[in-house]
């Protein structure tokens, strides 16, 4: 548990002692800005609209929380398909090009705690970038009101969503030793993932469209983000970290067997 | 203290290493002598448990690295070829971390890694970012690395490759300090005879995997010229290792 603790310790110290998580989650929030006030302009110049032309039927549907807070987060999650391979490509990708891996293999950590030292860093740091997701809908609950159960739901299912994409960078930056290959093939693992239950519409069997629709990561999170927490999803979520945490492991300890 | 019974590694077709048996008493100061691409660095890392070996079996400290890998890392130390640092720590942070990884309690931390910047004479660096350390002060760090959790057994793969001369001798002289003091068993890695003879009392010579020559460095030097008996002996080596590389050329 010490040494756990020591490297994900090391991670985070690194993170924060170089510019890369400053500069990501620094972009990150001026595109999440935009897109969050952005999609209340929006809201606001449509209900302006709704109302001059007195068609008040339609403001029953028309409420803050599905257009703003729901909108936004759906677009959201499409931009941690791009920050969170990029918070973690230098994982392990990182130690084999300097060659610190070979402390870690020769030191008396284990894989595991190898892995779940790292990931813990991330998620640590995955769970900074979603209390700063959160000061958004803070300043929506001073102004307006929003219904605060789902806008909670919405930021925990964007958290468990980052943090299953976290778990497979984990794993894909202990394949290689570029960063570089590891950001670009943790990206388009979460697009592919992204997009695989628009790819199971098109499908002609009923069992391949079942398959693809449970494995793509929007089927599981959409209904999160508008806030509605399902137990399937919250599986799904533990299972894909707990496999790509697993394969992390067993990748590691295929370093030691080369 | 260190044990080596039949090691031998092959990568693929490639042997690196062939059935090479030593033992290492406690306190002895050993030097790994060999051309480059001679299985050196193998045999280290196999004894660090970085790798495991194809065949055989080796025990560092009375743990047999294959059932009791942990114990045995916790009394090694070891420096790989190139230093495995991160850039962006500072030199006591990053000292304090290797303690931790190898088990050192939290409040015997602060003391060990003092010990380790004194004896390496790394006090005037210690808040330094390692990136910015010249080379000579970041193998001093990577040999403070090795012994912060205080090992019985250092392992130093080419601890002066790429240095000064006068980072030599340093590095050279701090090496006999550590092994002197605290009689620590130390086993060194160098191409260069030279270094054998300035740190070691012992030598082994490896050449093209095999081990062909384990003496003390007092008996050698009755026999004549070490560099004659060297030479001589990575010759013999030579021919059969060619030998084999034909017949491994024709299937």
């Amino acid at each position: 548990m010490n040494r756990l603790l020591a490297i994900a310790g090391r991670e985070l110290r690194s993170m924060f002692v170089t510019p890369d998580a400053y500069v990501l989650i620094g972009v990150y929030m001026l595109f999440a800005g935009f897109i969050f006030f952005a999609s209340l302009g929006i809201f606001l110049v449509q209900l302006q609209q709704i109302q001059a032309l007195g068609m008040m039927q339609l403001l029953d549907q028309w409420n803050l929380q599905d257009i703003v807070v729901g909108q936004s987060f759906s677009t959201f999650a499409l931009f941690m398909c791009f920050l969170v391979p990029l918070l973690s490509m230098r994982g392990f990708a990182a130690e084999r090009a300097n060659g610190s891996i070979e402390l870690l293999l020769t030191s008396p950590a284990s894989s595991s705690e190898i892995v779940l030292g790292k990931y813990l860093a991330i998620a640590a740091l995955l769970g900074v970038v979603g209390l700063l997701t959160g000061t958004f809908v803070v300043l929506l609950f001073l102004y307006g009101d929003p219904e605060l159960w789902q806008t909670l739901a919405g930021l925990q299912t964007l958290f468990l969503y980052s943090l299953a994409l976290a778990a497979i960078c984990c794993f894909i930056s202990t394949l290689t030793r570029s960063q570089i290959v590891a950001g670009f093939v943790g990206i388009a693992a979460a697009l592919l993932l992204l997009i695989l239950p628009v790819a199971a519409d098109s499908s002609q069997s009923d069992v391949l469209k079942g398959v693809l629709r449970w494995l793509g990561t929007s089927t599981h999170f959409d209904p999160g983000l508008k806030g509605e927490i399902r137990s399937e999803d919250l599986a799904y979520f533990g299972i894909v970290i707990a496999v790509f945490l697993s394969l992390a492991r067993a990748a590691v300890d295929s370093l030691r067997w080369r | 203290m260190i044990e080596a019974r039949g090691l031998t590694k092959r990568y693929g077709g490639l042997t690196a290493i062939a059935d090479v048996s030593f033992k290492i008493a406690k306190g002895e100061v050993v030097g790994f002598l060999g051309p480059n691409g001679a299985g050196k660095t193998t045999t280290m890392r196999i004894l660090t448990g970085y790798l495991p070996p194809s065949a055989g079996s080796a025990a560092v400290g009375g743990f047999d690295l294959a059932k009791e890998g942990r114990s045995a890392k916790r009394v090694t130390g070891y420096l790989p070829e190139s230093p495995p640092l991160y850039p962006e720590m500072l030199v006591h942070e990053y000292l304090a971390y290797v303690a931790a990884l190898h088990d050192v309690p939290r409040r015997e931390r602060r003391d060990k890694v003092a010990r380790a910047l004194t004896a390496c004479g790394l006090e005037t660096v210690e808040g330094r970012v390692v990136r910015t350390l010249s080379k000579g002060f970041r193998q001093r760090v990577g040999l403070a690395q090795a012994i912060v959790h205080d090992p019985a057994v250092l392992i130093l793969d080419e601890p002066t490759a790429g240095l000064d001369p006068i980072q030599i001798s340093e590095i050279r002289e701090l090496i006999r300090r550590l092994a002197a003091e605290e009689g620590r068993t130390v086993i060194l890695s160098t191409h260069i005879l030279a270094e054998v003879e300035a740190i070691c009392q012992r030598v082994l010579l490896i050449a093209y995997g095999h081990l062909r020559l384990d003496a003390r460095l007092d008996d050698l030097r009755a026999q004549g010229s070490l560099e004659d008996v060297f030479l001589r002996e990575v010759e013999a080596a030579a021919v059969p290792a060619g030998k084999a590389a034909l017949v491994e050329a024709e299937l």
